[in-house]
């Protein structure tokens, strides 16, 4: 073999070796091979609130949300913290300047800024769309307060003495909180606490549902009826819709 | 000359004396209080035995005593970030171990730690008297 033959047949060893092994990087990085199926993902949550049911002066789903998660009231509105609440708002110009009382709460965002603004990771959206934060991990930095477009989000600016509900844990002085849908009964297969008492007190101005089932009520509410989303335009694409607003 | 020597020689005994005696009273102390006080000593933690109806924990004994925080950390992260909530948790745990204070703060305390876990998780006090106090590590 002189040094023309051996260079021909090592360079061609040399490429065999780097396209076999590429081929394999290849097939190894298939997606459907790394991700893993996520029993959350299944579902997405979403809320349709109909406005023209719902009573201005009725706070029952306020009460039964602080009955459910131990939301902190002092009754001093420097220091209380409301997951849902009942915000008075007008349109601008227009003719009929009445003022009208919507519930609101965490609208869920499927780009939540308050999860890209937060340091530590600690507020973060579920695979199944809830926008939910570790407790454990907030520093109580209240950038995500700053960052949420709908004031959604409260701080524990002091501990709450009272504990309704003792399976649920509370919240310590300085982490920040809001809605996370009653996530602890949706995974026992429950609906939020808020849903099943306006049911329960007869009105049923909040819906509940899987977004991704075409079946749900509330998929078939958004396709059959014209709703809409508070500050849609600023690309949030939050998952509580307005009916009436 | 010699006068200072056996001198010497005897503030030599004394000191040495004094410094056998003094490195010896620690161990002389225990002994007697060991003797005498025998396992009432409060550097000791008693740990409350759970209620004899459950015969096992969710790991051995010897696992849960010096990692179980790895296990609640495990627990924490499954339940909170991937909503894994059929593991167990605070709630199992305070089924057996029905008093923090006779349980948890037992081994705590004695080495000065404050957790703060109990502020926003939920552990009762015992509703019922449990006298069934053993020495940690008699099971």
């Amino acid at each position: 073999m002189n040094r023309r033959k051996f260079l021909k047949k090592g360079g061609m060893v040399l490429s065999g070796t780097v396209c076999a092994d590429g081929l394999l990087l290849l097939t190894s990085c298939n997606p459907s091979e790394t991700t893993k199926e996520n029993r959350l993902s299944r579902h997405k949550w979403g809320m349709v609130i109909d406005l023209n049911k719902c009573k201005p002066e009725c706070t029952a789903c306020m009460e039964a949300c602080r009955q459910e998660n131990n939301v902190a009231f002092h009754g001093d509105k420097r220091w209380d913290i409301h997951w849902i609440r009942k915000v008075g708002i007008q349109e601008r110009h227009s003719e009929n300047a009445g003022e009208k009382m919507i519930p609101m709460l965490c609208n869920h965002c499927e780009n939540p800024p308050c999860a890209q603004v937060c340091p530590v990771q600690a507020t973060y959206k579920r695979d199944d769309g809830i926008v939910i934060v570790d407790h454990h991990r907030c520093i109580g930095c209240r950038y995500c307060m700053i960052a949420c477009p709908y004031n959604a989000r409260f701080f524990n600016y002091k501990d709450d003495p009272d504990w309704p509900n003792k399976s649920y844990p509370k919240r310590s002085h300085g982490v920040a909180e809001s809605c996370h849908f009653c996530a602890h009964l949706l995974d026992q297969g429950k609906r939020p606490a808020c849903v099943d008492t306006c049911e329960k007190i007869g009105v049923k101005a909040i819906y509940f549902g899987d977004l991704k089932d075409p079946n749900s009520e509330v998929s078939q509410l958004i396709a059959d009826t014209p709703l809409k989303r508070i500050r849609a335009d600023l690309g949030t694409e939050p998952k509580v819709y307005y009916k009436g607003l | 000359m010699k006068v200072s020597r056996t001198m010497n020689s005897n503030t030599k005994r004394i000191v040495v004396t004094v410094a056998v005696v003094m490195i010896l009273l620690p161990l002389g102390y225990s002994l007697v209080s060991g003797a005498f006080l025998g396992t009432s000593d409060s550097s000791q933690p008693f740990l409350e035995r759970p209620d004899p109806k459950y015969q096992k924990c969710v790991r051995n004994t010897e696992y849960m005593r010096f990692h179980h925080m790895d296990l609640l950390k495990q627990i924490r992260e499954e339940f909170v970030r991937h909503g894994n909530r059929d593991e167990t948790g605070f709630d199992s745990c305070r089924g057996c171990h029905t008093s923090r204070e006779r349980f948890c703060n037992q081994c705590h305390n004695s080495v000065s730690l404050n957790l703060d876990c109990f502020g926003c998780h939920y552990y009762p006090e015992p509703t019922f008297e449990t006298a069934n106090l053993r020495k940690r590590g008699s099971r």
